[in-house]
């Protein structure tokens, strides 16, 4: 059974519970019989701490300190990628006679290394066109991953569009959205010529008005407040000027 | 005052010369029952070890041997069930990756080989397959449940706040496995999970980039994703579903919706605490039913006394003659009122009713 001053209905217990010493003693007087106050348990003359507290507190904070020199570093492993960059790579994909500036040629180079099959891409890639104020002697290669969410575009030649298959993307000749769901244009690659031959290097992402920006991912928006939104992120390249 | 009676009986041993003096190993033997009972001593079986040094059985009971509400029914059954298939992944993802191989040029051919080569393969593979898929549907069957009935009201929120952590970590279980096979469909499934990621604002970039270890689809994915599936996800569900279990053997779980709220079978009356008594009426507060007064006036001692009493009535061979008068008598006067309460199937209570 219970013992029956637990039940004091939100009272103090101090009040519920009469001083033995001082029985006879009204409320608001003065205690006839005073005791010395108790010295708080454990503290010596002007400590401000126990040695148990001192202790609880020292043995936790060493503890800390050993787990984060583990939990630090393990933590930084696993972030550094987002942190650094990896190398330029740039791949001859053809003479540059195989280009002109009225279509595009699908071209297939490996964008990452290292992951086999899996690693590579499609590149539609076409000679600059004075129509579309480009400079005749730029080439440039449109990137086959759609700005939705990355499926591969394919270029229909019958419509001189780039068409998703997953969600129903559509791009002009440009790669500037014209329908579907994308939020902005195909990326692109960077190009060069070396020694007669067209190279492919870094992809790079446009906004609206094909102005280059650093690569983002399918699904986030480039251009204005959206460059805030999504900012670019240390681990890819810059974009060409 | 208690030690009275035993020593009475003690005195009054010779008298009874009827009942025979138990031997030496009689007696042994049954100082070790009582050791045994009171747990300081086990039987020497393994089990028994084992027990008494970790109160394995009673953890067991405690968990197993609950109360549980009126109406409890099958629905109940779907959170045992969600476990049970994370229990079956578990051991058929370890066996797995006995075959697999995490890179991406052979992780492919290492799923096709463990799929149509090994013996049994396909059906290991197979239960893990369509356990995760059935997983996702238990789960959500589970937390169905577990809304309709309104089980996450006080005091359980923080058991669904828990189940939804579950449910998301499962979901991640979901996402990192299916890169696992690494054909074109579990490819391009991630590429598209990533770049979902991605699409957050703020955020979304770098986790995308966390995720896949770079900007860009690379090797180290699936290392990671394997990782994060193998490894760190497990792990944490394991930790949850620790901390879920936890909190329903404490709290108990609720009666389903409709059924009346009742008190219990064998419930104890509901304790009635009246406002602004005065200090000095403290005893007469209304504890369980039963005055506090009433326990005062009694001339029961204080419980704490109790194992006092039986331990030295348990020791004394001669407690067990029933031939006594008086001071038998007086034992079972005083005994009765506290035994009955909690310790009714002390060998003690059994011998003084008799």
């Amino acid at each position: 059974m219970l013992p029956a001053r637990q039940y004091t209905c939100g009272r103090p217990i101090s009040e519920a519970v009469s001083d033995p010493l001082n029985k006879n003693t009204s409320a608001g007087d003065e205690p006839r019989i005073k005791l010395p106050e108790a010295e708080p348990r454990g503290y010596f003359e002007g400590e401000s701490m126990t040695r148990r507290k001192v202790f609880t507190v020292a043995s936790q904070a060493i503890g800390g300190v050993a787990g984060a020199a583990v939990v630090l570093p393990v933590v930084g492993f696993a972030l550094a990628p987002l942190f650094s960059r990896g190398q330029e790579r740039w791949e001859a994909i053809g003479s540059t006679d195989d280009f002109n500036a009225e279509t595009y040629r699908p071209v297939v180079f490996t964008e990452i290394t290292g992951i086999g099959e899996a690693g590579k891409t499609t590149a539609y890639v076409r000679r600059g066109s004075a129509e579309h104020d480009e400079d005749p002697n730029e080439f440039i290669a449109i990137s086959t991953r759609c700005a939705h969410l990355g499926c591969p575009v394919r270029f229909v030649q019958a419509a001189a569009n780039f068409i998703c298959p997953c969600h129903g993307g559509v791009y002009d000749f440009l790669g500037k959205r014209i329908g579907g769901p994308p939020v902005r244009p195909l990326d692109r690659f960077q190009t060069r010529e070396r020694n007669g031959q067209v190279e492919l290097g870094p992809r790079y992402s446009v906004t609206n008005q094909l102005k280059a920006v650093r690569v983002r991912d399918p699904g986030e928006f480039t251009g204005g407040i959206w460059e805030y939104l999504y900012p670019p992120r240390p681990s890819t390249f810059p974009p060409p000027k | 005052m208690k030690l009275l009676p035993t020593k009475k009986s003690k005195q009054d041993e010779p008298e009874a010369e009827a009942a025979p003096k138990p031997s030496r190993g009689e007696r042994l033997g049954r100082a070790r029952e009582l050791a045994t009972h009171h747990g300081t001593e086990s039987s020497i079986d393994v089990a028994g070890w084992v027990d008494s040094r970790t109160n394995a059985t009673g953890i067991f009971t405690a968990m197993m041997s609950r109360h549980v509400p009126k109406g409890t029914n099958w629905f109940y059954t779907l959170g045992s069930a969600t476990m049970f298939i994370f229990a079956m992944q578990a051991i058929t993802g370890v066996f797995l990756s006995m075959y697999y191989t995490p890179s991406a040029t052979q992780a492919y051919a290492s799923i096709t080989h463990m799929t149509n080569e090994v013996f049994m393969g396909e059906f290991v593979r197979g239960l893990h397959k369509w356990g995760a898929s059935l997983m996702i549907i238990l789960i959500f069957l589970h937390m169905a449940r577990t809304f309709f009935f309104g089980a996450y009201k006080y005091p359980r929120e923080l058991n669904w706040v828990i189940g939804v952590v579950l449910l998301i970590l499962t979901t991640v279980m979901g996402l990192t496995g299916y890169l696992l096979p690494f054909d074109q469909r579990s490819f391009w499934a991630t590429i598209v999970a990533n770049n979902i990621t991605a699409s957050g604002p703020v955020v979304g970039p770098y986790l995308a980039d966390f995720l896949r270890a770079g900007p860009d689809f690379s090797a180290t994915t699936l290392s990671r994703f394997y990782a994060l599936h193998m490894m760190v996800v497990p792990g944490l569900i394991g930790a949850l579903i620790g901390a879920h279990l936890f909190l329903v053997v404490k709290l108990g779980t609720t009666a389903p919706p409709w059924i009346r709220a009742g008190r219990p079978k064998g419930a104890r009356p509901v304790e009635t605490v009246e406002a602004g008594l005065p200090g000095d009426d403290l005893a007469e507060v209304s504890v369980n039913g039963a005055g506090a007064t009433a326990a005062a006036t009694d001339g029961a001692e204080p419980t704490a006394e109790a194992p006092l009493e039986e331990a030295p009535a348990d020791d004394a061979p001669a407690d067990d003659s029933p031939a006594d008068g008086a001071p038998a008598d007086e034992a079972t006067a005083e005994a009765a009122p506290e035994g009955g309460d909690a310790d009714g199937e002390g060998a003690d209570g059994e011998e003084v009713s008799s």
